[in-house]
């Protein structure tokens, strides 16, 4: 199988557009490293275009950006793009999921439908920011502290470790961020910042083939 | 402390212990920080008002208080160290 990734990252409102940008720093590495990516941004977030390329191109890693629930990842717009009442075209995928709560139903789901692996959140994904970086997310040195971590998780896949060292690494990553975040050096925006961060920690779980790589 | 991890298994004394646990440690959040909680961008202020109305997004936010104060209590959070 060729290692292929696929990602969605809509830009419709100020979360998916600090987690589109942010995605760029995967992209650029999975493309160093001689990845295929298959690039749904912005509008072309769509579950006619996600359906289209996991069945053409049966990507190996699906990296996955939006809002959602217990039970769907949404693109563009809000549009469902995976839901767990249907059965998805995710055979043979590990799928890393930067969205609310599809840990909980949908993520065992798409165990059930063939993915191969799922990281994601059993609750809400949070994440802080600064008013003033709305325009530029990549400069937001507090949304990096939570960002960066998640990140990994699909970078560390990328560089061929397995998807429980990609979950673990990224969970030790967002530690040592929380960490920074409650010692006496931290700004105050970083302290109050910390137990969002801390939830995230607690909320991100692993279902399926544990050693999985692309 | 209380001892859950979902808001619907407080009962309403406790919901109503968490709500002003919850608006109290809010008075001291940053004007300079807002936060992302599901499809809502948040300030200081909206916040409250989701803590106040006690709707889904200001359910996820007592609950992550109140997991942050009992990790913080039992030392949990040093736990990894």
């Amino acid at each position: 199988m060729s290692k292929t990734l696929l990602v969605t990252r809509p830009n419709h409102d100020k979360t998916t557009n600090y987690l589109y940008y942010w995605s760029v720093l995967v992209i650029k590495e999975a493309r160093k490293r001689g990845v295929d990516v298959y690039d749904l941004s912005g509008k072309k977030a769509t579950k006619n275009n996600l359906d289209s390329y996991l069945k053409s191109q049966k990507p190996r890693l699906l990296f996955l950006n939006g809002h959602g629930d217990e039970k769907t990842i949404t693109g563009h717009d809000f549009e469902p793009i995976l839901e767990s009442g249907r059965k998805e075209p995710v055979e043979n995928t590990i799928i890393y999921a930067r969205s609310c709560e599809a840990a909980s139903v949908l993520g065992s789901k798409l165990i059930k439908d063939g993915a191969t692996s799922f990281i994601g959140y059993l609750r809400k994904f949070i994440f802080g920011y600064t008013p003033s970086k709305i325009t530029r997310p990549l400069e937001d040195s507090l949304a990096k502290l939570f960002l960066e971590p998640s990140n990994l998780v699909v970078i560390a896949i990328i560089k061929g470790n397995s998807v429980e060292e990609a979950h673990e690494r990224s969970k030790k990553a967002m530690f040592e961020n929380f960490k920074k975040m409650i010692s006496t050096t931290a700004t105050h925006e970083e302290k109050y910042a910390a137990r969002w961060l801390w939830g995230n920690i607690n909320s991100q779980v692993i279902y399926g083939e544990k050693g999985a790589v692309i | 402390m209380i001892k859950v991890n979902n808001y619907q298994d407080l009962n309403e004394s406790q919901k109503e212990e968490l709500k002003k646990i919850a608006l109290a440690r809010v008075q001291v959040m940053p004007r300079d920080l807002n936060v992302s909680v599901g499809s809502e961008s948040m300030n200081k202020n909206e916040l409250i008002k989701h803590i106040n109305e006690g709707d889904g997004i200001g359910e996820s936010l007592m609950l992550t208080e109140l997991e942050f104060l009992r990790d913080l209590a039992s030392g949990a959070i040093y736990a990894n160290e």
